[in-house]
């Protein structure tokens, strides 16, 4: 296990520096270390942001996160309270969806097949409240974002853009291929927690 | 709960919210912190009607004017000092000339729904109460049942230079961007409730890769392609995928997000 980098973010916050599709399970780790005056923990593609309320907890960051082990405590953590997989049935009736079969050089019922073939889990969510990046995309569907966003993805679009694949949790701008609809709600403010998609959280597309 | 008494909208310039501390502890969700810019002043209002420091205020860039269905106790930035307002009364708070956000307390607070924790409306994802429009009715909390212990208040004097720490990705930029930020006269070319940007000479990057989206801080100093650096404020995207060369002090941070656009701002090497 190689030292782990940690960054100062101001005198209230730090950056762990961490390997791709781990943020979620150090995410959870640094959560487990519990330690007072930690505000917010945020996994994002590489790192993960945590924020304290005063300067000795940051301080602590820095030592906990050299202690730590993600690839053995994070999923262990939690294992523990045995998270279901969350199944998202989706109408693969996306208006990127030949464009998607195009570029890849699949049929549309290949690309229906990869994208409910993959097991996905929430790296991180980000961009808008409950908008989870779903990591695990069959390689084969890795696409850049098309060249020109999008002013208006409905909400409930199931979407795929690099080696990650989302459901828009409320209609927003967006530059990412829509492979169909859900109408599974990801996001919803009375509801606790208000995000479908956590981080860490398991997922599987299905066909409806 | 409520107190009875309401305040009713008149008139709202730009950005008029209704804002408290804001909903720490949601980044995770993708959900920004919200809450008052200027905190500080926030809590001051507040204190100064006798609430406790979390109570739901009013936010003002461009002014507000409200009428009050019965007797309140208010109190306003520009003032700093308590006030009754009568059944009918009405109260302005004109556009600041010293501050871009200015504040109204009221005793008891504002009585809207939370939305996740908070009473906060966030300027980027619309989570909360909705901004605040003329005919706007505002119930008010019901009274704290404390005592008013401060009747003037003492303005805080903004610090001449506002400290900086060198940010998570300081080693993006050149060698001297540090010094390059610290010396130079910066300019507030725009300013709104998710940043402040500042125009100056550009901050030049060393590398060009692309970063991955990482997360950000209130004070964190981004800088795009165009080297024109963009203060993080309080309704900040959770992440961003541009580099921070800088973190302003969380002490410094409520001074310099009251700067008007077109002042100067100089930074100085948080020690």
């Amino acid at each position: 296990m190689s030292p782990v980098t940690v960054r100062d973010v101001g005198p209230l916050a730090r950056l762990v520096e961490v390997a791709p599709g781990t943020a979620a399970a150090w995410a959870t780790a640094l959560r487990a270390a519990d330690l007072p005056g930690i505000v917010d923990i945020v996994p994002a593609a590489r790192t993960v942001l945590v924020c304290c309320g005063d300067r000795s907890t940051a301080a602590a960051v820095t030592s906990a996160a050299a202690q730590i082990d993600a690839s053995t405590t994070g999923w262990a953590v939690d294992r523990e309270h045995d998270r279901a997989v969350v199944e998202i049935p989706v109408v693969y009736d996306g208006k990127d969806l030949d464009d998607v079969a195009g570029a890849t050089g699949l049929g549309r019922g290949e690309v229906i097949a990869r994208h409910t073939g993959s097991s996905f889990r929430v790296d991180f969510c980000g961009f808008a409240p409950g908008f989870g990046y779903l990591g695990g995309l069959d390689e084969a569907l890795w696409l850049p974002r098309r060249s020109t966003p999008r002013t208006r993805v409905p909400a409930g679009s199931v979407a795929i853009a690099s080696e990650y694949s989302a459901v828009y949790p409320s209609v927003s701008p967006g530059g990412w291929h829509l492979l169909g609809t859900t109408a599974t709600r990801v996001w919803d403010v009375d509801r606790d927690p208000p995000a479908l998609l956590v981080p860490g959280t398991e997922v599987r597309f299905v066909v409806a | 709960m409520t107190g009875g008494a309401a305040l009713e909208i008149v008139e709202t310039g730009w950005s008029t919210t209704i804002q408290d501390r804001g909903r720490p502890g949601f980044a995770h969700l993708g959900v920004p912190t919200a809450g008052a810019v200027d905190q500080p002043l926030a809590a001051l209002v507040n204190r100064l009607v006798g609430n406790d420091e979390a109570a739901a205020v009013l936010e003002t860039a461009g002014g507000l004017v409200v009428r009050a269905s019965g007797p309140v106790l208010v109190a306003t930035s520009a003032e700093l000092a308590p006030r009754t307002l009568a059944a009918g009364g009405e109260l302005t708070i004109a556009v600041d000339g010293e501050r871009t956000w200015s504040y109204l307390a009221v005793r008891g607070g504002i009585a809207v729904e939370t939305v996740l924790e908070s009473r906060s409306h966030d300027t980027l994802s619309g989570i909360g109460p909705p901004p605040l429009a003329p005919g706007v009715r505002l119930l008010v909390g019901i009274d704290p049942a404390t005592a008013v212990t401060v009747d003037v208040a003492q303005q805080r004097r903004p610090p001449e230079r506002v400290r900086v720490w060198p940010g998570p990705r300081v080693d993006w930029f050149d060698i001297d961007a540090m010094a390059h930020l610290t010396t130079g006269a910066w300019t507030v070319g725009t300013v709104s409730r998710v940043g402040l940007r500042l125009t100056g000479v550009a901050v030049r990057r060393q590398a060009d890769d692309e970063l991955a989206s990482e997360g950000l801080v209130a004070g964190a100093i981004q800088v795009p392609p165009d080297g024109q650096p963009v203060v993080m404020l309080a309704d900040h995207p959770t992440t961003g995928g541009y580099p921070v060369v800088a973190v302003v002090d969380p002490d410094d941070l409520p001074a310099l997000a009251q700067r008007r656009v077109g002042s100067t701002v100089r930074f100085s090497h948080a020690q």
